[in-house]
Formats: C-alpha cells, sequence, structure tokens
C-alpha cells in the first residue's frame, strides 16, 4: 500500500495539469503585471521600463484613482460594517424562530446567485430619476434626489445607492455562513448556562459570539476581497459617471486598460488592489484572536 | 424570566417572535417585490412603463421577449455560457480532483507546500492577470475565442475545488484504499474506482460553486471577447445598458430570459443549493 501511495510517477501526473495552468495562468501573469507595473507599456509599442513613474503619478498626480481608492475604502468598510452586523442579526433571528426558517432563508440567498450584471440594471433602472423609486415618491409629493447622478459630497449620493445594492444582494451570504456555525453549537450549552439564570441576550454574548469567532474571520475576509474586487454593479449602474465620482479601483483599471490602452498604468492599479487585498486578509487574522475551546 | 421564557415556548407564540416574523416579511418583499416589478414591467410597452411604472399590465407583450431574443442575440449567448461554464466545470472537476487526490491520499515530501501554494491563488483578485494575460492572448490568436475563455477560468476555479476536494478525500478511511490494494488494485485503479464515485458530494458542493461564478463572470468574459457571436450572457446585458438604454421593456426582457435559468434551477434545489454553497464557503 505504501508503495502504491509513494510513487513519484503517479503523483507527477495526478499534479500536472493543475499546476502547469497554475503557473502559466496566475504566476508568470502575476509576476509580469508586477513588471509592467514598473513600464511604461501601451498596447502598440513594447514596454520601457521607467521604474516608479506609474505609482508617483497615481497617489501624487491622479486624482480619479485618488477617487477611485476612496470609494473601495469607503465600499469596503461599509460592506463589512453593515454586511457584518445584518447578516448576524438575520441569522439570529431564522435560528430562533420556529416555522419558516427554509423558506426566508431561501428569499434571502436568491440574488447570491443571480448575476449582479443582470441585477444592477434592474437596480439601475429603479433608481432612474424619473422612473423607479421617484416617481414613488412623487405620488406622495416629495422629490426624490437623483439618486445615481448626484455628484456631491465626499462619498456621493451613487457610491451609497451601489452600497445599498451590494448589500441587499450579499447580505445573505454572510446570514449562511452564520447561520451554518450558530446550528453547529449544540442546544446543551445554552441549556446549561439558561439554568445557570443567563438570559437570552447574556447568552448570545458569551456563548454565541466567542463561538462563532472562527466564522468572523472567514465572513470578514471573504467580504473584503470581495469588495474590493467589486465591479459589476458599478460598471451597470453608473459606469464610474458622473464625471468619475463613482469609480472604483476595479472599474478604473478597467477604463486605463482597455479605453485607454495604458497596460503599465493599470498593472500598477492591480498592484495597489493585489496588495490591498493581501493586507487586509492578514490583518483580519491577526486582529481577530480565536481561542479554541473545544476539540 | 427564564421561566416565562419556557413557558410561553410551548404555549403561545412570544410577542418578540411576532416582531421577528414581522421584520422577515417585511424584508422578504424588499428582496422579491424588485423581481417580481422586473417581471411586471418586461411585459408592458414603453409607453406603458414611462406612464405607470408600478401598475400591473393590461396587455401581455410577449412579443418583447422576442426581439429581446433576436436583437440582444441571447440565443447564442446562451449557447456560448452553458459550453464555457461547462467545459469549464468539467475540466476543473477532473484537474481538481486529481493534484486534490495526490495532496490528500499520497504520501510526498511537498504535499503540505502544494496545498498552500494552490490555497494562496484564492487571494489573488482576477484583476491582477488580467492584462498579462490579455497580452499573451493577443499574441496567440486566443483573444475572441470561447476556448481562450475557458483556460483563465477553469485555473481561477482550481483553488476552491483542490481546497474542498482535499478535504473530502482525507475524511475517507483509509482501509478502502488499503483493501483495494489487496486486491490488486494500483494508484489509478484507486483514484478513478473507488475516490471519484466517492466524492459525489463533493463534486456537487464544487462544482455548484464553481459553475454560479463563472455563469455570473462579468469582466474576464467582456476584455477577453468582442465579437458578439461569442459573447456570454453577462456581456450581452451590458449591450442594453447603452444603444438600447431607452428601450426598458426589451432591457427587462433579455435580463428575465438571462436570469431565468439560474432562478429556475434554484427554485428546484433552492435547499442544497444553499447548504452546498455554505458547506464550500465554510470549509473556505
Amino acid at each position: 500500500m505504501d508503495k502504491i501511495l509513494r510513487d513519484k510517477k503517479a503523483i507527477c501526473i495526478f499534479v500536472a495539469p493543475a499546476l502547469a495552468m497554475f503557473v502559466l495562468v496566475l504566476v508568470i501573469p502575476v509576476i509580469q503585471m508586477l513588471y509592467y507595473s514598473l513600464c511604461d507599456y501601451a498596447a502598440l509599442t513594447p514596454p520601457s521600463f521607467v521604474g516608479l513613474a506609474n505609482y508617483k503619478k497615481l497617489f501624487f498626480k491622479d486624482s480619479t484613482f485618488r477617487i477611485a481608492l476612496k470609494n473601495s475604502i469607503f465600499f469596503m468598510i461599509f460592506s463589512a460594517v453593515t454586511q457584518q452586523v445584518i447578516g448576524l442579526l438575520l441569522a439570529v433571528m431564522l435560528t430562533n424562530i420556529p416555522k419558516g426558517r427554509n423558506l426566508f432563508k431561501n428569499i434571502y440567498y436568491l440574488p447570491c446567485v443571480l448575476s449582479s450584471a443582470a441585477l444592477g440594471l434592474l437596480w439601475a433602472f429603479l433608481f432612474n430619476p424619473k422612473i423607479g423609486i421617484n416617481n414613488l415618491l412623487a405620488k406622495f409629493g416629495i422629490e426624490g434626489p437623483l439618486w445615481l447622478m448626484e455628484s456631491k459630497g465626499f462619498i456621493v449620493l451613487p457610491m451609497w445607492v451601489i452600497a445599498f445594492v451590494a448589500l441587499w444582494q450579499y447580505v445573505g451570504q454572510n446570514m449562511m455562513l452564520y447561520m451554518a456555525q450558530i446550528t453547529g453549537i449544540s442546544r446543551d450549552v445554552y441549556e446549561a448556562s439558561y439554568i445557570d439564570g443567563a438570559s437570552k441576550v447574556k447568552a448570545f454574548r458569551y456563548i454565541t459570539l466567542p463561538l462563532i469567532k472562527p466564522m468572523v474571520i472567514t465572513s470578514l475576509s471573504l467580504n473584503c476581497i470581495g469588495s474590493l474586487k467589486f465591479f459589476d454593479l458599478v460598471y451597470n449602474m453608473t459606469q464610474g459617471g458622473p464625471n468619475h465620482r463613482t469609480e472604483v479601483l476595479a472599474t478604473e483599471l478597467y477604463a486605463e486598460g482597455f479605453n485607454y490602452f495604458k497596460y503599465g498604468y493599470a498593472s500598477a492599479i492591480s498592484v495597489v488592489l493585489l496588495v490591498m487585498c493581501l493586507v487586509v486578509t492578514l490583518l483580519v487574522k491577526k486582529v481577530i484572536k480565536v481561542e479554541t475551546y473545544e476539540s | 424570566m427564564s421561566k416565562t421564557v419556557v413557558k410561553s415556548n410551548k404555549n403561545n407564540i412570544k410577542p418578540i417572535t411576532m416582531v421577528i416574523y414581522i421584520f422577515l416579511i417585511i424584508l422578504a418583499v424588499i428582496y422579491l417585490a424588485p423581481l417580481l416589478w422586473m417581471l411586471s414591467v418586461s411585459l408592458k410597452d414603453n409607453a406603458g412603463v414611462m406612464a405607470a411604472p408600478f401598475a400591473l399590465p393590461e396587455v401581455f407583450h410577449f412579443e418583447n421577449y422576442v426581439q429581446a431574443w433576436t436583437l440582444g442575440k441571447l440565443g447564442q449567448a446562451l449557447i456560448n455560457s452553458v459550453l464555457v461554464c461547462g467545459v469549464t466545470l468539467i475540466v476543473s472537476m477532473f484537474f481538481g480532483a486529481m493534484a486534490a487526490f495526490a495532496i490528500a491520499r499520497m504520501r510526498w515530501k511537498f504535499s503540505e507546500a502544494m496545498h498552500t501554494f494552490f490555497l494562496i491563488g484564492m487571494m489573488v483578485p482576477v484583476h491582477c492577470i488580467l492584462i498579462p494575460l490579455f497580452v499573451r492572448f493577443a499574441k496567440l490568436g486566443l483573444t475572441n475565442s470561447r476556448f481562450g475563455l475557458m483556460i483563465p477560468y477553469i485555473t481561477f476555479s482550481l483553488p476552491m475545488t483542490i481546497f474542498l476536494l482535499t478535504g473530502f478525500f482525507k475524511s475517507m478511511p483509509g482501509e478502502l484504499f488499503e483493501a483495494a490494494a489487496i486486491d490488486g488494485c494500483g494508484i489509478y485503479g484507486c483514484f478513478f474506482r473507488i475516490a471519484l464515485p466517492l466524492c459525489r458530494t463533493g463534486f456537487f458542493v464544487s462544482g455548484l460553486m464553481t459553475f454560479i461564478g463563472n455563469w455570473n463572470e462579468l469582466l474576464l468574459a467582456m476584455v477577453f471577447i468582442s465579437d458578439p457571436m461569442k459573447k456570454t450572457l453577462p456581456v450581452t446585458l451590458t449591450y442594453f445598458v447603452g444603444p438600447y438604454a431607452t428601450n426598458y421593456v426589451q432591457m427587462f426582457a433579455a435580463i428575465i430570459i438571462a436570469i431565468a435559468p439560474t432562478v429556475i434551477v434554484y427554485c428546484m434545489f433552492s435547499n442544497q443549493i444553499v447548504e452546498g454553497l455554505t458547506t464550500g464557503a465554510v470549509k473556505g
């Protein structure tokens, strides 16, 4: 048996296809991207090395990039806070009701499996200046704002709208993760705490919260990386407009790379994106410490 | 306090439970209303939408669907999506299972390192490879080809697949493989005849995540495909943002057509899908 499992040739055959694809399509392109980010590289001319010029331009001269960075960070923080809190709240509610748990769960989770390109179009229409929600508001004599075209403020109104739609679409994901973790906690622990005189609130604070900590890490890092990478909804709701005020890192990267063909510059943006993803993941792991309570 | 809680649990519904139910029902309406409203709009005509967007259609304009289908080339897009996602699914499952089997079951020095290496791949956003891969593919003539699109899809499906399947293979009892080996089964026999058939749940879970993810993927498909005959469904929809932006009813008919397959499958298997996707994410 041991001999079979140590068969070097078989191991190579098993791992080779996946490893080859991984190296060719992921590792080498990432290294190339790092190199391109140090180059002046437009579509038709070969890349020429310019050092950190792209980064200097990004951080000191490009106001659109600053907006994109600001929006992405806002979007990440907003999504992380609201989706975690509401997701956890829903999970607690759903695990505590006697009937209909599956029905509600399935309804809230539905948008997660739908195409955000399609849902983006739907919500863009609902937030249309004349037709959707504003039409309803007008019936009550309220003049609604230009939801997706307002361009005043530190974080413009369209960004809040997009963040709300993202919350609507993806909060089910967090809810599901927390529900899975909460239903995994033994009933005995709660029964014991009630016998000792703990209230439901106290049981939540001292039993549920500590025991779902590992899930907080998973859910929060998925959440943060997901919102940093965010592209579909923004592209289909505002396309970065009005006047680049709703640009996020991913749409900015797409525009620089594939509308203006500035490959080197766009690569620098993707380096920023990659670094942010890695830093956020590590931060989440560092900040939330998990103590193991049982084996 | 705790006494009353126990008592009321048995007899009647507590007020707090009522409040929770009311809240959950309102929320369910917020989730379903936009989708149902979209269905209603897709059956009206443009003038009707402008006049009273929230009224139900008086006459059902099913021709919107026909127009959206032909104008947006949705039939072709559907075929493309099925083709690209289907092939991606099969290949990534197979390659992923092979690598996961070697990592989980076989004995070699670097199996842990290999596992970590694939896991790190999960953190890399697809945006990072966009430009280098596009440049390379343009040279190889792989842009504007459905085959070219499958390559990054497969690669980015691999980490999750390998991660999930490794877990499933590890949980299989070792005696199974030992018994097979005594009966003269080689390593490939162990893989094809024992590991693969026993891993159905694993395939279901990882296949679901892979398929849904790729089915909805927009960015890569947008960058790599520009020929309208080769576009996938999500990209075809962005078509309605531009030149057809004022033709709302058709846009909505197109959206309905695009999300209908997912909604139908979801309604049929919602419990398994939600469970499956959660298992996937929990392990991830």
